[in-house]
Formats: C-alpha cells, sequence, structure tokens
C-alpha cells in the first residue's frame, strides 16, 4: 500500500506537470487564435474596404453620367479577386445599377443598399459602402467576399494541436527526470520502512541522498527509527522482566494456592475443633466444628456461654488463665476436660489460642513484638489429647513398672554378683588355705625326713605334692575366669601382627618341642583390651603348640578373613585335632577331649578363650578331625571410626 | 650376724598352719630373729599399741610385721590403716602376706601404706620358702627406717 502510494505520487507528480503545461498551453493558443481571427477579419475588410473605394472612383463617372454599360465592366475587373463572390452598384435612390456575379457562386444580391457596414452573412463578408464624389453621395457598392474562417480555424488548431502534443512530451520527459530526485529517497525511505515491518530490524537506516528537506526527512526518519528502536528495546525488556515477574507471581501463587489447600486440607482432616472469638474471649458467630464437639446449640455458646462446657473442676484454671491471656493479648495453652457430646463424658483436650494482631492476619506470634499490642480477635484449636493422655499414663505406668523391676532386678543382679564375689573371695583365700598347708608341710616332711623315709614312701609324698599343686593351679584358673566377667576392658587400636608374632616368641621359649614351621599371615589393626586378647593368642597359640608336640614336624598357621562388618582370625595347626562330635563341648570350664595323661591343661583355656572373645562382642569356634590338625576360629567386630 | 641389730618380727596370721610354715620358712640360719605371732587383727593392734592383754609390754615396736588380710573380727586392712595413720607405728614396714590375687586387695593395700604385697604359694616353694625369701629381704637387703 506503501509502495502504490509512492508510486502514485510519481505519477502524481507527472500528471501535475503535464495538466499545469496543457492548461497553459490551451489558454496561450486560445488567446493567440482570438487574436488571429480577429486581425484576419480586419485585414479583410479593409482590402475589401479598399477594393470598394477603387470601385467607387472608378464607378462614379459612370453612375454620374448613367452609363449602366461601364459601370458592368468596372465591376467584371472583379474577376482578378477570386475571393470576391459577388459585387453590385447601387443608385442613389436605391435601385441595382449593375452587378457582378463570380461563376458558380450562386449569391443572391440583396434588393435595397444598406448603410456603410462590413459584416459577416454565414460564410461571407458582405459590404455595403456609399460611393461619394464631391462630397454628394453617387450610388452604393455592394461586395460579398469569401470568409473561409473555418479552414484557417483547422489550420491555426493543427499547428496548436501538435505544439500541445510536442511541449507535453518535452514536459513529461524532462520532469520524469526531474522527478527522481525527489521520490527516489522517498522511495529508499519507503523500502526502509517495510523492511523494518517485516524483519522488525530497527537498527536498517536509510541512505541520505540530497541536503533538501528530502535530507532532513531521512534524518527524522533515521532518528525516528533509532528511537522507535531504543524503545522497542526497552519495551522488550521491560516485556521480559513483566514476564519474569508474571512466572514468578503464578509460582508464588499457585504455591500459595498449594499452601492454602494443604491448611485447608490439614484443617478438614485435623480432629481438632478450631473457633474464632473476639477481643474480649466471645464467640460471636456459628462454631461448627465445637458444635459438633460438645453439642452444644449456638444459643448457648455464643457470647461466653462455651465456657460452661468445660469441666466444672477445671473453669475456674481456665477462666484464670484466660484471662490473663486476653489481658496480655499472648498465646494461650490450656490442658482441661471438655464434655464431648458423642461419647457422652468429658474428655481432656488441648486448648491453644493465638490473638490475631492486626488486621493483616498477624497473629502475635508472628509480630514478635515485646510491646502488648491489643489483639483484634482470637484463633483457637481445641485437640482432643484424652486417649493421648490415656496412653501417654499407660506409657507411664508400665514404665514405673518396668524401671522398678529393672531395679529389683538391678538389686538381684547386684546380690548375686556380690555373693560370687564372696564366693570367689573365700574360695581364694580358704580353699587355698588346705591346698597351702599340704603342699607346704610334705615340703617340710621331704626337706627334713626324706632320708629317712624308704623310696615308695618318697613316692607317695611327691604324688601329694604334686596333686596340691594342681589343686592350686586349678584354683588360680577358676578364679581369673572368674574375674574376667568382672574387669573393665580397656579398648584401643591393636596391631594383632605384632601381639601374636610377641605372644609366639615367648611361649615357644619356653617349649622344647620339634622342628617348628611358624606362618603369620597379614593381620589388620583391631579393636580390643591387650592384655585379655594377648591372654587369647596365648591360649590359642599355647594349645597348637601342646597339640603339635608329637608330630615329626609341626605347623602352626595364623591369618585372617576381613569383611565388612568383622575380621575373622584363625589359628591352624597340623596337630591332634579333635572328634567334630565333640567341638561344642571344646569351650566349657573343665571340659577336656584328651586325657591328661595324654597332653597336659587343665580345661580352662578355651573356656577363658570363649569368654574373652564374648566379651568383645565376637565369636569362637573351631573346626577339627582326630590326628587331622585343627583350626581355631575367633572374630572381631570392625568398629569403623571409633577408636 | 653380731653387728645386725635383733630385729623384731611380728606375725599377724589367723590360720595356724600357714603361721607354722611361715615361722619354719623365717628360723632359718640367716634369720634368727625373734618373731612375736598374733592370731588376729585385734590382738595384733593391742600389741602394737601396748593395750588390752598386751598394756604391760616392753615398749619396743616391732621392726616388721607380716600381716595376714583375712581374719576374722578385725581383718588385716584395718590392721593396716591403723598402722600408717599413727605417726609412731607408720615407718614400720608391712609386707601383706595373703591369699588374695584380687586386684581390689592389692590397690587397697598399696593405697593404705603397705611396703609389700605377696600371695601365699601353694607351688612347689610352698609358703615357706616365700616367707624365708622375705624375711631375707626386708632384714637383710632393705635399709630399714631409723628408730
Amino acid at each position: 500500500m506503501l509502495k502504490v502510494g509512492l508510486q502514485s505520487i510519481r505519477y502524481k507528480l507527472l500528471l501535475l506537470v503535464l495538466v499545469s503545461s496543457f492548461a497553459t498551453l490551451v489558454v496561450a493558443g486560445a488567446a493567440l487564435m482570438y487574436n488571429d481571427v480577429r486581425e484576419f477579419r480586419q485585414m479583410l475588410g479593409n482590402e475589401l474596404t479598399a477594393q470598394a473605394d477603387i470601385i467607387g472612383q472608378a464607378s462614379s463617372a459612370a453612375l454620374e453620367f448613367n452609363d449602366a454599360k461601364v459601370a458592368a465592366e468596372n465591376l467584371a475587373l472583379l474577376k482578378a479577386k477570386p475571393e470576391i463572390l459577388a459585387a453590385a452598384l447601387y443608385t442613389a435612390k436605391g435601385s441595382l445599377f449593375a452587378q457582378y456575379q463570380q461563376q458558380a457562386a450562386r449569391v443572391e444580391l440583396p434588393k435595397l443598399p444598406e448603410l456603410d457596414s462590413v459584416h459577416i452573412e454565414g460564410q461571407r463578408l458582405v459590404l455595403f459602402k456609399r460611393v461619394i464624389s464631391h462630397g454628394e453621395i453617387l450610388g452604393t457598392i455592394y461586395l460579398s467576399a469569401r470568409y473561409d474562417l473555418l479552414a484557417r480555424l483547422i489550420d491555426y488548431l493543427a499547428i496548436l494541436g501538435g505544439a500541445m502534443l510536442l511541449s507535453l512530451l518535452v514536459g513529461g520527459l524532462i520532469s520524469s527526470r526531474l522527478q527522481s530526485h525527489f521520490t527516489e529517497p522517498i522511495l529508499a525511505m519507503s523500502k526502509v520502512a517495510l523492511q523494518v515491518r517485516e524483519q522488525r530490524d530497527f537498527r536498517l537506516r536509510a541512505a541520505k541522498t540530497s541536503n533538501d528537506e528530502v535530507g532532513y526527512l531521512v534524518d527524522a526518519f533515521n532518528d525516528m527509527l533509532a528511537e522507535i528502536g531504543d524503545r522497542n528495546a526497552a519495551l522488550v525488556a521491560s516485556r521480559q522482566a513483566l514476564e519474569h515477574e508474571i512466572i514468578e507471581r503464578s509460582v508464588a501463587q499457585k504455591a500459595l494456592a498449594a499452601s492454602e489447600q494443604r491448611i485447608h486440607a490439614l484443617v478438614s482432616t485435623m480432629s481438632s475443633v478450631i473457633w474464632i472469638c473476639d477481643r474480649r474471649g466471645c464467640f460471636m458467630v456459628d462454631q461448627d466444628s465445637w458444635a459438633q464437639y460438645t453439642g452444644q446449640p449456638m444459643q448457648e455458646y455464643l457470647g461466653l456461654g462455651w465456657r460452661t462446657r468445660f469441666h466444672p473442676d477445671d473453669q475456674g484454671q481456665l477462666d484464670r488463665a484466660w484471662s490473663i491471656a486476653l489481658m496480655q493479648s499472648s498465646a494461650f495453652a490450656l490442658e482441661a476436660r471438655l464434655w464431648h457430646a458423642e461419647s457422652a463424658r468429658y474428655r481432656f483436650v488441648s486448648l491453644r489460642a493465638v490473638p490475631v494482631i492486626n488486621g493483616d492476619g498477624n497473629t502475635a506470634a508472628d509480630t514478635n513484638s515485646q510491646d502488648n499490642q491489643e489483639a483484634q480477635e482470637w484463633i483457637g484449636s481445641i485437640t482432643d489429647i484424652d486417649d493421648r493422655r490415656k496412653a501417654e499414663f499407660e506409657v507411664l505406668t508400665l514404665n514405673m513398672e518396668l524401671e522398678r523391676r529393672v531395679s529389683e532386678r538391678t538389686a538381684q543382679l547386684e546380690i548375686a554378683n556380690k555373693d560370687l564375689e564372696s564366693f570367689s573371695y573365700s574360695v581364694s583365700h580358704d580353699l587355698r588355705a588346705p591346698v597351702r598347708a599340704v603342699a607346704g608341710f610334705s615340703a617340710i616332711l621331704r626337706n627334713t625326713q626324706g632320708d629317712e623315709l624308704g623310696a615308695e614312701s618318697r613316692r607317695l609324698l611327691d604324688i601329694i605334692s604334686s596333686e596340691a599343686n594342681r589343686m592350686g593351679m586349678l584354683i588360680d584358673d577358676l578364679l581369673s575366669f572368674s574375674r574376667l566377667g568382672r574387669q573393665a576392658m580397656q579398648m584401643r587400636n591393636l596391631d594383632m601382627g605384632q601381639l601374636v608374632q610377641k605372644t609366639f616368641e615367648q611361649l615357644n621359649l619356653e617349649q622344647s618341642g620339634p622342628p617348628l614351621q611358624f606362618r603369620l599371615g597379614q593381620l589388620p589393626q583391631a579393636e580390643g583390651d591387650r592384655t585379655l586378647l594377648g591372654q587369647v593368642w596365648a591360649n590359642l597359640l599355647s594349645n597348637a603348640l601342646k597339640f603339635t608336640a608329637k608330630r615329626e614336624e609341626a605347623m602352626i598357621e595364623v591369618g585372617a578373613i576381613s569383611d565388612d562388618e568383622k575380621f575373622t582370625f584363625f589359628v591352624r595347626d597340623n596337630g591332634a585335632g579333635f572328634d567334630p562330635r565333640y567341638k561344642d563341648k571344646l569351650f566349657g570350664v573343665f571340659q577336656r577331649l584328651h586325657g591328661t595323661s595324654e597332653f597336659a591343661g587343665n580345661g580352662v583355656g578355651l573356656a577363658l578363650v570363649q569368654r574373652i572373645i564374648h566379651r568383645h562382642g565376637g565369636r569362637v569356634w573351631a573346626e577339627g578331625k582326630p590326628d587331622a590338625g585343627a583350626t581355631f576360629y575367633f572374630t572381631l567386630p570392625r568398629h569403623t571410626g571409633t577408636a | 650376724m653380731e653387728q645386725f641389730e635383733q630385729v623384731h618380727i611380728l606375725l599377724v596370721e589367723d590360720n595356724p598352719l600357714d603361721a607354722e610354715l611361715t615361722l619354719y620358712g623365717l628360723q632359718t640360719d640367716h634369720l634368727r630373729n625373734p618373731i612375736t605371732w598374733v592370731k588376729d587383727g585385734q590382738e595384733a593392734l593391742d600389741y602394737i599399741f601396748r593395750q588390752g592383754a598386751y598394756h604391760e609390754r616392753e615398749d619396743i615396736l616391732p621392726g616388721l610385721i607380716l600381716l595376714d588380710l583375712k581374719m576374722p573380727k578385725v581383718d588385716g586392712m584395718d590392721v593396716l590403716a591403723a598402722l600408717k595413720a599413727d605417726a609412731h607405728t607408720r615407718r614400720i614396714p608391712v609386707v601383706v602376706m595373703t591369699s588374695s590375687r584380687e586386684e581390689c586387695d592389692i590397690v587397697k593395700s598399696y593405697d593404705l601404706g603397705a611396703n609389700s604385697y605377696v600371695v601365699k604359694p601353694v607351688n612347689f616353694e610352698g609358703i615357706s620358702t616365700v616367707a624365708k625369701q622375705a624375711g631375707l629381704y626386708w632384714m637383710m637387703v632393705n635399709v630399714r627406717p631409723p628408730r
């Protein structure tokens, strides 16, 4: 549309030029033609008047002498003038005197002469002129000439038309050349405008080609584009900001809606009673949930009537707490008994209320202000805690019962422990005394009268001594076993490899057995009591040494297997082994699978091992076959991160 | 032997057999010290502080006390506490001789100021041997406090 408009400007300009030059030419042509026609007629009139004078002069004598023949001859001379179609001479009295008519011309001569005049009659110019001689009117001449105005006009118009055509042509050409100076910058501008519109690119600029008004127009256009570009950018930015804001707002609104929904859901699913009262603590509107819980009709609970549904014994406390809260506009909480319509009894409820300080729905908890602003209204809740109370009471009772039982048991245990302690104390003291005496006195007997005794007596004395010693050792082992349960453990991180190596070296020094192959694998660090675990290793290793003593080549292997929860240590030997049927008896106190004569020992060692490992939270077991060696395993829990 | 002062040993022991074995061990060629044997804690306190049956006793303090712990009436710990609480008797070396290996007994004895703790053995050496060794050490090796 813009394009067409601008194109039409081009044509309009052209049309303007053409129409204006055409109008000029028409006006000028008309003026010229008018002048020409007038001159033509005057010239023709003058020529005709001169002709009439000549004829009058020539014919005056004839008229004077009334010689019609001469007059006719004079008129006949007009043959030389082809334009004159007819001529006539009239006498002073008005009668036709002589006449002339061009051949082929049929002109009707007037009957009477007229006054002197030149006028046009149709396509002829007619002249009347008096013939005067010496101041005397002799007659009148009449001439009728051909007046060919139309032809002359046609010629004239043809020339004029040609001139106009030419001038229009030239004018159009020039104007079309000149107009491009004006229209081209405008067209370029319109093109840019179109591009801007289509591409929405406000960085485009129209080229300035001249310094005239069009140039200013281009400048103004470019400035306007820049301005629009800036505005557009600002608009886009603000739109983006707006969109962002809208998104944020919609997110917030969604969150708000969700939160409201949640609260609504919460309120509706809560078994609680929600109520609202005015700042004096009066129920002002209907409280559905209150009515439902208490069964109190509206006219009763309105105002302060709601208080009466609390247990009479609790009302005093309620009134006191409530009036303090009202006075201070502070949050209110109380546990009291409220009438429950459905179960037809009082139930314990938790009564809570917060004051709404201002119109924004801020509660005292929100505003967090110290100065006591007056509450506008109160929002409260009532939660049935009867079941909870009952459960709490039951739990409390159970706990008390449990505690009583625990302390009872503890006391019993303490007594048992005390008994055990005094038992082991008396064992260590009283039981050893006679043994000591047996051993001591038999030693004295041997030392002082050994020589006087016979060989058999000495043998018997030796048996008494050694058995007394064994008895003493048994008592010692038993005591150390019972002590284990009471000793406090000192847990620390232990280098098990080092512990095993040291223990083994110590034991091996005391032992004189067969050639021994001792393999010690990679052992992890483990947590435990150094003394106790040292005792475990000592027991297991001395066992292994003891039971391989009869092998030609003894082999003892110590290793460990680790997993996420525990370390499993083992001691493997190629010794006498054991019957797997009795493997459960291995770890019992004084349980022995081998005769004393076969292998020394009193059956406390493995029981000690088991007790120590159990105290460490581990497990002990053994695998073996008679005469095919034995493997003893024990585990220690992994204490990750606790050293 | 003459250069050594005759040091009086007080044996506090309720078990007559243990007492006999101890006395047997102490009365060797090397040790000819006078030994007094009292049979319980109360008698020991009476003897040391010259009271009761011993109120007319000569005012000479024993140079070494061998003290059993578990005794009727006043036990060894009470005797030890009384000895170490009194300025006159505080410096007398006290060797606790007992059957108990209990840690609590060992700790408590040393805390009360025992100078030595000996467990009566039941093995080959016998109580006599241990008593002898202890006597020799405290009489001959150890430098006693001045009177």
